[in-house]
């Protein structure tokens, strides 16, 4: 029997401290070129995932929010139906994909993005020698001229799915993912438990609970895009009305 | 210098630069669907560091396959065996008066050289291969031996003296195979572009 | 040239697959070597993950996934009691401590002038360099004249750094110039504790916070950062609330219910003003209150009633209540929920002249509650298991800093070694560490890793294992008020051509040769046997998290797991003394703040903080913990002022402007201006961890320390360091460069009512 996985995220910003510990971890585990003084000041350093904040007030009274933001794996995504090789798409796992060997570069989709959560390689990445000892064999590095974003961990997941589903013929959920380590590195990586990974067919899983709460919402959800990252919305008891500024 | 020399010389000319336009042109047509005509030592099987024959070990022998290549049963890549194991054997066989190959053999496990093996199977990065799931859907789901398992894509080893790469293993041949079998697995992703690209 | 055949094929292939795909064709690529001889558990593609401790100031279990004998990922161990399974970024930089390109090869001794990097030349090998080591300690005629100057450390190579200076007759110091030690004085005081206790946050209903950043730098951001999610959003509790008191916008003031901005040094007569009200309103049980107060009840505390001092406080009208009224909220908040209140305190409230008059008040408003020792309020650590693990160094004072300076200077030191520490770099430019050391008649050893500030003045450099290769263990402080021993393995061995040693093995090494072998430490062949013997020690108390039959699984177990808890031993709760309020009364004092004089509309208090992923400094030659951005301001790569929007637009000064800041010494330091909604219009903010002045490309040149102007003022009580009591006056100049910054590289992509990202609603 087909063993139909739909990968989804609830972000609880509730729980999120902005601490960065997320981003750090993601450009560890996925190869990412470590983002100099001059990508930040071109607005080229790429992260994955990203903490936005944003201000509400003025002070005294003011507040700042954090959400951590990435890529959404949209069912209805932007960036999937402008690209004119077909390098991006919608898996049957729910995924958006990227495949690097089929991208030429246009850019188009970036473009199209709601959410800025892709990347362009405007470089060749550079890892000094002995840094490359770090870098991982799962994960390919990106050349110039490609886009690249959020995989969800992808090469976690196939490899749990050959170990776990595989090898040793149990099932995959949340708990055989959590204990192998083949959660997302930024899921794996969240002090406060900000972030939870998991199958979205699977009833049982803690996804489906969590984003049953009433606070779910989803980013831009007038867009229509059907994002499979659930947000949850932030608390604050001295809230008077919905909105901020950036 | 007669008019009519002029237009044959270039007329042979252009045939032939016709014919080796053409020519390189089917060649690398050829090389883009299959693997490379053998012209000028394209393709011929890399010359090993230790000329290692298959042949005895496998043929003759009856080494199993995963005697030395021991990961492909658990493991990405099949890895060649460590030199250690080469001498495990053959300390006792041929130790004393050992033909000059075995003899380099020994001399990389006594100076504690590694062996650079030259790779016959060379996939560009942005492909994930693992040779686990792949043996254990062969031998498993297909009931084949070993030995059949891996010959499904490196040819018939144990009649190579020199190993040289069999099929093409171009994407087309991956995905060939997987759409075929695709019922017989329990992964319904097994044609999608993120079982080996990511 | 000549090209064979192969190296033709070579080429051809490569510029065809190059063109297609992607890159980093090496020679690697197109062999695969047969090692000589392979490990069982090596196989090539699949990934091991060991168990291994970090060894920064905040214990984290690790774990490190190991593919083929290269570090590849950290992340936390899941069975480890304080970080349960999450890991910090200075964790995961540890990979690149590992493999950093500017690591030392091997052991190198100075041959030119001191202080300068040209001047070592790599020494050969070991056993020559141990040598120079040996004689040095061996010829020292009058041995106090030894000085070792450590970071602060625990577990076993505390331990043996004792017995070695202890044995050997010299003196130790530990250098850290933002250190805990008012906090470590305060929880003396107020809970008789000699462990930092544990703070029930998970099972916190309310949290009154003043000064220390505890979800970003202070104490261990990962533990509490545990705690916090349950706090906020746990199963089967109501969600807590959070009030933070600081003088700066910290990533805590962020996170928090109610953020209440105060004068700097003005926290202790809050939390006083806090214990008037709660007594004045019968808010608490009468009898603790008369037990706190000997009887006199709010009488005691009448200086502090929230009219009285109110306006002294400098706490805006916050919610659009006056002072008095914000206090009295907020003591009945935090009396309404009891037991289940947490008063904690400490970074820059601490860091005052009356620092711990702040900090006393604080702590003493859990006694107040009755939330000490109870479920949801501060829970006491017990002492190790074992007496040798007990040790814990713990940093010198300012003064005490001062005086081994002085020492120093005068010549009273001819050997000095210095393992773990940056003190020319780290301690207060006014300290004249550098120019202390720098002398002939002084011999310094450095154990560091890494071309830094102190180890260029160095004679001898004796690069030490960095931690992912090294053995240790270490007691979590705080830990979660059980014992927890946790292990450390060297998860892989140094790359070839880096050629470190453990600075534990050199310890056990000279002891040994010197012939202190009366003490039985020194009878150990290595560091390793040490932390085996001393794990003998644990497993001979038969309890706890492992109990085997026989040593060798037992030491098997702790590897494989990484730590050691006992759930039955907890923390001591039977002696508690409550202590007097009346004391902490009397203690009253005013802050003292020192900095430029003259006219005051560019004179503001300054408010350091530790960098989120820098924190002090020692870290920052790792590229990812440079390019983590701020939490807040989202720069990253160099330092910056905070400086409040409007007031920095009264004073005509844009973003990205550099200012010049004079600070308290006279000194003079110049950053780049961030405009930051969030900072009291009398405050302005900046980052420790830069201004590194020697060192690698990722750490050189990353804008000032605030280090430099600060001068030496101190706590009056234990001498630590008062960093944030000092104003700067700033004068702006005609530069101007662009921040570094991640803010704005996304461009506002929805900021409507309608579409709000970050979506917030009132009903929890």
């Amino acid at each position: 029997m087909a063993i139909q996985h739909k990968w989804g995220m609830v972000i609880d910003i509730d729980r999120c401290t902005g601490c960065q510990a997320c981003v750090i971890a993601c450009q560890a585990e996925n190869n990412i070129p470590v983002n100099e003084k001059v990508d930040f000041l071109s607005r080229r350093a790429k992260q994955w995932i990203r903490i936005d904040r944003f201000w509400e007030g003025e002070y005294p009274n003011i507040k700042a929010r954090f959400i951590p933001v990435l890529c959404q794996h949209c069912e209805n995504a932007p960036c999937e139906p402008v690209c004119p090789v077909f390098a991006t798409y919608h898996n049957n796992e729910g995924l958006n994909v990227q495949v690097y060997n089929r991208c030429v570069g246009t850019r188009y989709c970036a473009n199209n993005c709601p959410y800025q959560v892709r990347f362009f390689n405007f470089f060749n990445p550079k890892f000094p020698e002995s840094l490359k000892n770090q870098l991982n064999p799962d994960v390919t590095i990106r050349s110039r001229g490609i886009m690249e974003k959020c995989t969800f961990c992808i090469q976690r997941i196939r490899r749990a799915e050959r170990t776990i589903e595989g090898k040793e013929g149990r099932v995959l959920n949340d708990e055989t993912m959590r204990d192998g380590n083949y959660n997302p590195a930024c899921v794996s990586a969240c002090p406060t438990e900000t972030l939870t990974f998991g199958d979205l067919n699977n009833p049982n899983s803690q996804v489906v609970k969590k984003s049953k709460n009433k606070r779910n919402y989803r980013l831009l959800e007038n867009l229509g895009t059907d994002p499979n990252v659930i947000y949850l919305k932030k608390v604050d008891p001295h809230h008077q009305k919905e909105g901020h500024h950036a | 210098m007669p008019k009519k020399f002029i237009w044959v010389s270039l007329g042979l000319g252009g045939i032939f630069a016709t014919t080796t336009v053409v020519l390189v042109a089917i060649f690398i047509l050829q090389a883009w669907w299959g693997l490379p005509f053998n012209v000028l030592g394209w393709n011929d099987p890399p010359v090993q560091p230790i000329a290692f024959p298959h042949t005895q070990h496998v043929a003759v022998d009856g080494i199993s396959c995963a005697f030395c290549h021991r990961n492909v049963l658990e493991g990405d890549s099949a890895s060649v065996p460590a030199v250690e194991l080469c001498v495990f054997c053959h300390k006792t066989i041929q130790g004393d008066e050992a033909p000059p190959e075995i003899q380099k053999v020994i001399d990389h496990y006594n100076n504690n050289v590694p062996i650079n093996w030259e790779k016959v199977h060379r996939l560009p990065d942005h492909v994930q291969f693992s040779h686990e799931p792949h043996v254990r859907f062969l031998t498993e789901t297909q009931g084949l031996g070993l030995e059949a398992a891996c010959s499904t894509c490196h040819g018939q080893i144990r009649d190579m003296v020199e190993v040289e790469q069999v099929r093409r293993l171009k994407m087309g041949d991956c995905v060939d195979c997987h759409r075929n079998n695709q019922h017989l697995t329990e992964n319904t992703g097994i044609t999608d572009c993120t079982t080996c690209h990511y | 040239m000549l090209i064979s055949r192969r190296q033709f094929l070579k080429l051809a292939s490569l510029s065809t697959i190059g063109a297609v795909a992607c890159n980093f064709f090496d020679e690697e690529e197109f062999i695969a070597q047969s090692p000589v001889r392979l490990p069982e558990d090596l196989v090539t593609g699949i990934d091991n993950w060991y168990a291994t401790n970090g060894n920064g100031p905040e214990t984290e279990g690790l774990l490190v996934r190991v593919i083929e004998g290269r570090a590849k990922k950290v992340q936390g161990n899941p069975l480890f009691p304080t970080n349960k399974g999450v890991s910090s970024i200075r964790s995961e930089a540890l990979l690149q401590e590992l493999y950093h390109p500017d690591r030392l090869s091997g052991p190198m001794v100075r041959t030119g002038p001191r202080g300068s990097k040209e001047s070592f030349v790599s020494s050969g090998d070991w056993d020559k360099s141990l040598e120079i080591l040996y004689k040095k300690l061996y010829s020292l005629v009058d041995h106090d004249q030894m000085l070792m100057i450590t970071g602060a450390k625990r577990g076993s190579l505390a331990f043996l750094i004792q017995e070695f200076t202890n044995t050997y007759g010299g003196n130790h110091a530990v250098c850290k110039s933002v250190d805990e030690l008012v906090y470590e004085n305060t929880i003396k005081k107020v809970f008789q504790q000699e462990k930092f206790p544990h703070f029930d946050i998970a099972k916190s209903d309310f949290i009154l916070s003043i000064g220390g950043d505890f979800l970003g730098t202070w104490l261990s951001p990962i533990k509490h950062g545990r705690g916090w999610g349950e706090f906020r959003q746990g199963e089967g509790r109501s969600r807590g609330t959070l009030i933070h008191v600081d003088s700066r916008f910290s990533l805590t003031a962020a996170n928090a219910d109610e953020w209440l901005p105060i004068t700097p040094g003005q926290e202790g007569k809050l939390a006083l003003s806090i214990a008037f009200v709660l007594l004045d309103e019968g808010l608490i049980d009468k009898t603790i209150a008369d037990d706190l107060t000997e009887g006199q009840g709010s009488r005691a505390l009448i200086d502090f009633a929230p009219d009285t001092i109110g306006d002294q406080l400098g706490i805006p009208h916050v919610r659009h209540r006056s002072t008095p009224d914000i206090i009295r909220e907020t003591a009945r908040a935090f009396a309404k929920h009891g037991q289940k209140s947490l008063a904690i305190g400490g970074g820059n409230a601490a860091a005052h002249t009356n620092g711990s008059f702040n900090m006393n008040a604080i702590y003493l408003l859990n006694h107040l509650v009755g939330s000490v020792n109870t479920e949801g309020g501060i829970i006491f650590n017990p002492s190790a298991p074992i007496p040798e693990l007990n040790v814990s160094l713990k940093p010198n004072s300012m003064i005490e800093m001062e005086s081994i300076t002085k020492k120093i200077t005068d010549g009273g030191v001819k050997l000095l070694l210095i393992h773990g520490s940056n003190p020319v770099y780290s301690m207060p430019a006014d300290l004249r560490f550098k120019e202390a050391i720098n002398r002939d008649d002084i011999f310094v050893v450095s154990f560091s890793s890494f071309l830094d500030e102190t180890s260029q003045m160095a004679d001898l450099i004796l690069p030490d294992r960095v931690t992912l290769e090294s053995w240790s263990n270490d007691i979590p402080d705080p830990g979660p008020g059980f014992q927890v021993v946790s292990m450390g393995q060297p998860v892989v061995n140094p790359l070839p051509g880096i050629n470190p040693m453990a600075f534990g093995d050199i310890l056990v090494r000279m002891g040994h040769e010197l012939g202190m072998t009366d003490n039985p430490t020194f009878n150990n062949a290595s560091y390793y046997d040490l932390l085996r013997n001393h794990a003998n020690r644990l497993f001979s108390l038969q309890r706890g998290s492992i109990t085997k039959p026989n040593f060798d699984a037992f030491w098997n177990t702790l590897l494989q797991r990484g730590v050691w808890w006992d759930l039955e031993s907890i923390g001591d709760n039977q002696t508690l003394e409550i202590p007097s309020l009346i004391d902490t009364i009397k203690q009253k004092s005013e802050p003292a703040i020192t900095g430029p004089s003259g006219s005051t509309h560019n004179i503001f208090y300054l408010v350091p903080f530790e960098h989120i992923s820098l924190t002090d400094g020692t870290n920052a030659h790792m590229p990812w913990l440079q390019s983590t951005p701020d939490p807040i301001t989202s720069v990253a790569w160099t330092s910056w002022i905070e400086m409040n929007t409007d007031t920095a637009k009264g004073l005509a000064i844009k973003e990205g402007d550099i200012v010049n800041i004079e600070g308290a010494n006279g000194e003079t330091i110049s950053a780049q201006v961030y405009h930051h909604p969030a900072v009291p219009p009398t405050v302005v903010s900046m980052p420790f961890g830069q201004g590194r002045k020697s060192g690698d490309v990722y750490s050189k040149d990353r804008g000032p320390n605030p280090m430099e102007i600060l001068g030496m003022p101190h706590d009056k009580h234990t001498g630590s360091l008062a960093w944030a009591s000092t104003t700067v006056r700033i004068t702006k100049t005609q530069e101007r460069t662009p921040i570094p910054k991640f803010e704005g590289i996304v461009p506002a992509y929805a900021t409507s009512e309608e579409e709000a990202i970050a979506k917030v609603t009132n009903e929890s």
